[in-house]
């Protein structure tokens, strides 16, 4: 048996991108596929030189930068084949980084970073050991959970973050054969704050929306362990407990008097930017190698035509939905229209013979 | 071996991947597909304002569907959730109302929920017995059935675009690209908000069946494999799909295969692709439909995957003709080859 041969510890790298690969066969590949390929009609040269010569004599056109390439290594003059002809100068500062333990770009798919604006918020999970079978949450407060599994309650004094508004539940009759179920989310009655005078000092002051609560998980634990989750049996709810179309639009509008009119689609003068920015910095998970694509809905006169990508949907503050939602047709002018319209369904539901689960299309 | 960033094939007729066309599809786009998590009965909402159900019946490799029946929303309807036993869907849209239609017995829609803008996503949360709606109104609320008033409202960072449920996590997606994950174990606080991982607005989110992460899917042919735990981050990574050649679209839809964990995705391209996300590797590229493809969904065993061929808006209503405009509604059976993962072999990534 031959012996294994040694794979040389310097990887070879493209001039161009700097991108890193396993031998020169597919650093060629990938420079003929990348930077030496004839934007017009996609034939892969072998050179950049070959690839200008090939689109002046062929295609009649002049091209001065080598595509896909970073800004200060554009040239064309420079013949590069794999790692040959790569200056001396760039040859040492690759490798050099490459000493400092500078991540390489990985040449298959884009590893972010990720950016974490709230981090974990409080009371993200049971502690340890609760976990195993899921069993129902339970949040009502009066009624002890299993063992370990404390509910988070804001202390007496601080009121609730203005992200938990919580309208008062209106309970529907239940049927006897149906136990009476605690409610999923209980309204808790929360005094109202101490003024900073009366505060005691022992009780360090909470930042907004921090609320004492169990400590999180370590990181060593699964987030979100698999258990076999205890399916509960599904209640029974006998007929009529669900109130009609009618009532049910009508407690709404006397709940939300200008539910019509609260929603405007955001297209008009104040509509965000359209910001197609591939530039590292905030939120753009880790800093970017390389030049960005250029992405643009009309090509630029000063460049050749074969780099550009462009977004078919480029509308950055609205989704398509609410684009198409927008147009007039689908408009629900005012709260009188929107229930002469539900009235008319309930009376053209009732009118009609046949039932509408059993409708014909 | 195929790679994340490959393109499909262009193919330029209707059912260029020879799947079996529904039946009396709607006569406008199509908005949401899901099939029942009990039977094979395929819901699926629209443009039209209607909520439509047909029966597949799949024998072997022969399949065949029939309408079996329909209601209506007055205006259109953008999302749909069946409830776990299979009995009821869930319907909701610019109406601003979900309608329950206890679709197995017959019954009459009722309303069971409202919000104050159009709602564009829903989920049924068996563990919970609750039904949770996102809304372009800024809120999530949660609705008892019993009761008219939702049990709980969570205000969101912005318009809701999509949410995702596996039990205990939820990962809702909104405007301006917030991602706002929830343990649902505790569903009045958030858990975690962060940045999407992708440059460009999110358009539909899918939680891993092992409740670990997301798959995120963006405007911009992009989709992110995102991990929650810290200890995990290094596996996060984002790849390219849904792209013809300088032309970049949207990925419109992302789903997980039920039984072995890989997931699809559709975009507005007109094409679909199976993807591993262990081994980073397509499985498998569909060739392209001449017109995009805005919603899809396995069934229960992952033996059936329908996708919607029609009009998506992705390019305005300057390209919308409504005379001629159709919407198809395809099933395809997947071999498993083109779904089933491949064992990873050492690191595929390249350096």
């Amino acid at each position: 048996m031959g012996k294994k041969k040694k794979r040389p510890v310097e990887k070879v790298f493209c001039y161009y991108c700097d991108r890193e690969f396993d031998d020169e066969k597919i650093l060629l590949q990938h420079q003929k596929a990348k930077h030496f390929k004839c934007h017009v009609c996609n034939k892969k040269l072998s050179t950049a030189s070959g690839m200008v010569i090939h689109v002046l004599q062929v295609h009649k056109e002049n091209v001065t930068k080598v595509p896909n390439a970073k800004p200060e290594r554009e040239a064309t003059d420079i013949d590069i084949y794999g790692m040959q002809g790569i200056p001396p100068d760039v040859l040492a500062a690759h490798y050099g980084e490459q000493e400092e333990d500078t991540p390489s770009k990985s040449a298959k798919v884009d590893v972010p970073g990720t950016n974490i604006v709230g981090g974990m918020m409080p009371g993200g999970f049971a502690p340890p050991g609760t976990y195993g079978v899921m069993q129902r949450p339970m949040y009502n407060p009066a009624v002890p959970g299993p063992h370990g599994w404390q509910v988070p309650r804001p202390p007496a004094w601080y009121p609730p973050p203005p992200g938990m508004s919580m309208p008062p539940a209106v309970s529907a009759p239940q049927a006897a054969s149906v136990p009476p179920q605690q409610p999923l989310f209980p309204v808790q009655s929360i005094a109202p704050p101490l003024s900073s005078a009366v505060a005691p000092v022992s009780q360090p002051p909470y930042p907004p929306g921090v609320h004492s609560s169990p400590a999180p998980i370590p990181v060593s634990q699964p987030l979100f362990p698999v258990g076999a989750a205890a399916t509960m049996a599904n209640q029974i709810m006998p007929a009529g407990i669900l109130p009609d179309m009618k009532a049910s639009a009508a407690a709404y509008s006397s709940v939300h008097p200008n539910m019509v009119n609260s929603y405007h689609l955001p297209n008009g003068p104040g509509a965000a930017n359209n910001s197609h920015s591939y530039a590292s910095g905030p939120n753009t998970g880790g800093p970017s190698i390389g030049p960005p694509p250029v992405i643009a809905n009309k090509a630029p006169v000063n460049q050749p035509a074969g780099n550009e990508v462009y977004l078919v949907w480029e509308d950055e503050a609205m989704s398509m939905e609410e684009r198409r939602a927008s147009l007039p047709k689908h408009q629900v002018h005012d709260e009188t229209s929107q229930m002469n319209s539900i009235d008319a369904a309930i009376d053209r539901r009732i009118s009609e013979s046949r039932l509408a689960g059993r409708m014909a299309f | 071996m195929s790679n994340f960033t490959s393109l499909t094939n262009l193919g330029q007729n209707t059912n260029p991947n020879k799947s079996y066309e529904v039946p009396q599809p709607p006569t406008d786009s199509v908005s949401s597909l899901h099939f029942s998590p009990k039977a094979n009965h395929l819901i699926a909402t629209s443009w039209d304002n209607q909520v439509r159900c047909w029966e597949i019946m799949q024998s072997g490799t022969n399949i065949h569907s029939a309408p079996k029946a329909a209601i209506s929303h007055d205006q259109p309807v953008l999302c749909s959730a069946w409830k776990d036993d299979g009995t009821t869907v869930f319907s909701g849209g610019c109406d601003k109302q979900v309608k329950m239609w206890p679709l197995l017995s017959g019954g009459q829609p009722v309303t069971v929920a409202m919000h104050d803008a159009p709602i564009k996503d829903m989920a049924w949360i068996p563990e919970m017995n609750v039904l949770v709606t996102g809304s372009w109104d800024k809120t999530l609320r949660y609705w008892d059935l019993r009761q008219q008033n939702p049990v709980h409202t969570q205000q969101l960072p912005e318009r809701c675009f999509s949410l995702t449920v596996r039990h205990p996590l939820m990962v809702v997606g909104t405007a301006d690209r917030n991602i706002v994950v929830f343990n649902l174990q505790n569903p009045q606080a958030e858990f975690k908000r962060i940045m999407s991982p992708l440059k460009y607005q999110t358009r539909c989110l899918a939680a891993f069946p092992d409740k670990q992460g997301f798959l995120i899917g963006s405007i911009e042919g992009r989709v992110g494999v995102h991990h929650l735990d810290d200890a995990q981050q290094t596996k996060n990574f984002t790849f390219k799909c849904h792209r013809d050649n300088n032309d970049i679209y949207s990925v419109n839809s992302l789903n997980f295969h039920p039984a072995h964990g890989t997931f699809a995705t559709a975009g507005s391209d007109g094409a679909f692709n199976f993807w591993d996300k262990d081994s980073k590797q397509r499985l498998k590229a569909m060739s392209r439909c001449n017109q995009p493809i805005s919603c899809s969904a396995f069934n229960n065993d992952g033996s059936i995957f329908a996708y919607s061929s029609c009009y998506d808006w992705s390019k305005g209503a300057e390209n919308h003709n409504p005379a001629t405009a159709k919407s198809y509604i395809f099933l395809h059976l997947p071999q498993e080859a083109e779904v089933k993962g491949k064992p990873r072999v050492g690191n595929t990534n390249r350096r």
